[in-house]
């Protein structure tokens, strides 16, 4: 299990981050691959954006914009139909793969 | 360079069961070397093979079951859009000099590894097609008012082609209605808005311009190729286009040295009836805000310059078999031997085969 996966089973989802040119890296390495600097992480701050939503039998999912435009596939949980440009809040865990789930803020 | 020409095709049925791959590839390339004149197996210098299958080794075992020592002999694997990888690969071996007769042969199991990119953490636990083409779909029917029943329209219509397409997993109709009506798989796509992971084998033979006209009459000849990746993962792409497929339409016909507009038939990668929209887009052939429109109108008057066999949404999508299947009825339709689905006097033809939401395409030119 890497890093990044098993932080995210304690419920942490790390954006890794170049220590020399500050880039962010997305999917996670460690090594830059605009400087070959070593990388290093900081914890999210949970916050997203919607980009795009659908929805599967009663569950709502979508396309989701998280720290320094790293955009990710979760569920939305909404009492209203969400909407694009809506401020979400993550929760993440990992069970064989990597489930990230938003709460509309302010629902 | 050289020129590059097909000089044979063969295929097996689409099935939606599970295939044994090495005997697809057997039967479509047995298949492949009958179709043309006094091929002898010895003349085959390289085996190419196109598969999302783990089976090792695969050039080899072809080789070996047909009987034959090549020079050359390995697989290609490129998710949705091996086939075409393979064919292009083929073409760069010959153009060369390295070989002059080249067979590429494409082949899935219903039940296959290439339907969900694993590595592609961005799509947590959505790794299913469904999702990201759910996305693109509600997201062309945000930016472009693209209506239920335009969706509904492309699989309506290569549902229809594939009626006349012999090696088709569905030869039955499916109406507008029934399309709009089929199970509902998510908000924005229902069953039959997707295409279908078959089993099923489809191979070429690739000649050099000196060997081509002794081994067909009618060679069809490669005279542009245009291939583009923007990235794996599907989250760093624009929900509204398929920049990869723009980008590979330009090199291609650069090469080819056309525009959009002399194109009178291509198959198009419609994994889902919005791949179709967006891809005619993205080749020129119409405008996004047009292409609901433009597929329409062919329904409406019969025209089968889009996706004539079916697509894959009508013919089935046997993912590494898919892209060489594309190249055999765009080599057909040029050849004039397309029967119930020709189109007339088609000179110029284009096959448009893509992978992972669109993240690579790769484009071919034929011309007869």
């Amino acid at each position: 299990m890497t890093f990044f996966e098993d932080q995210l089973k304690q419920g942490v989802f790390q954006i890794c981050y170049c220590q020399n040119c500050n880039n962010t890296i997305w999917p996670s390495k460690e090594i830059c691959y605009i400087c070959n600097g070593k990388t290093d992480w900081k914890e999210s701050v949970n916050l997203g954006k919607i980009m795009e939503f659908s929805k599967k039998e009663s569950t709502y999912f979508g396309l989701i914009e998280i720290d320094d435009g790293i955009r990710v596939l979760g569920d939305i949980s909404s009492t209203s139909i969400p909407e694009v440009g809506q401020l979400v809040r993550m929760n993440v865990s990992f069970r064989s793969k990597p489930h990230y789930s938003f709460i509309v803020e302010n629902n | 360079m050289n020129k590059v020409a097909i000089v044979g095709t063969g295929q097996t049925k689409f099935l939606k069961d599970d295939g044994d791959v090495e005997k697809l590839l057997f039967e479509s390339a047995n298949n492949c070397i009958k179709s043309t004149n006094n091929c002898d197996s010895n003349d085959i210098e390289g085996v190419l093979i196109s598969t999302n299958n783990n089976s090792k080794y695969l050039g080899a075992i072809l080789s070996e079951s047909i009987d034959i020592r090549p020079k050359i002999s390995h697989s290609i694997e490129h998710l949705c859009s091996s086939g075409t990888n393979a064919i292009i690969s083929a073409y760069a071996y010959i153009s060369s000099g390295l070989a002059d007769m080249i067979l590429v042969s494409g082949a899935e199991s219903a039940t296959n590894p290439g339907q969900v990119l694993e590595w592609d953490k961005s799509r947590g636990n959505l790794g299913h097609p469904i999702y990201w083409g759910s996305m693109l779909t509600k997201s062309h029917k945000r930016r472009f008012q693209t209506t239920e029943e335009e969706l509904a329209i492309v699989s309506a219509k290569n549902h229809k082609q594939a009626m006349d397409n012999p090696c088709a997993y569905d030869n039955e109709a499916r109406t507008i209605s029934e399309v709009m009506n089929s199970k509902q798989i998510t908000d924005d796509l229902r069953v039959l808005d997707c295409s279908r992971s078959c089993s099923g084998s489809s191979s070429v033979l690739l000649a050099s311009e000196e060997k081509a006209r002794t081994f067909s009459e009618q060679p069809i000849w490669i005279t542009g190729i245009g291939q583009k990746t923007t990235s794996a993962s599907f989250t760093k792409n624009i929900l509204e286009e398929i920049e990869s497929t723009r980008i590979s339409a330009d090199l291609a016909y650069r090469m080819a040295k056309i525009e959009s507009k002399n194109i009178d038939v291509a198959e198009v990668h419609d994994a889902f009836s919005v791949c179709e929209l967006m891809a005619i887009s993205e080749l020129g052939i119409t405008s996004n805000d047009k292409s609901g429109e433009f597929v329409r109108n062919l329904f409406n008057t019969e025209n089968r310059m889009i996706n004539p066999r079916g697509g894959l949404i009508g013919a089935g999508h046997p993912l590494g078999a898919t892209g060489i299947s594309q190249t055999i009825e765009i080599t057909n339709q040029l050849q004039g031997k397309s029967g119930k689905r020709q189109i007339s006097d088609a000179k110029i033809g284009l096959i448009h085969n893509m992978s992972a939401a669109g993240t690579s395409s790769s484009i071919m030119v034929l011309k007869n």
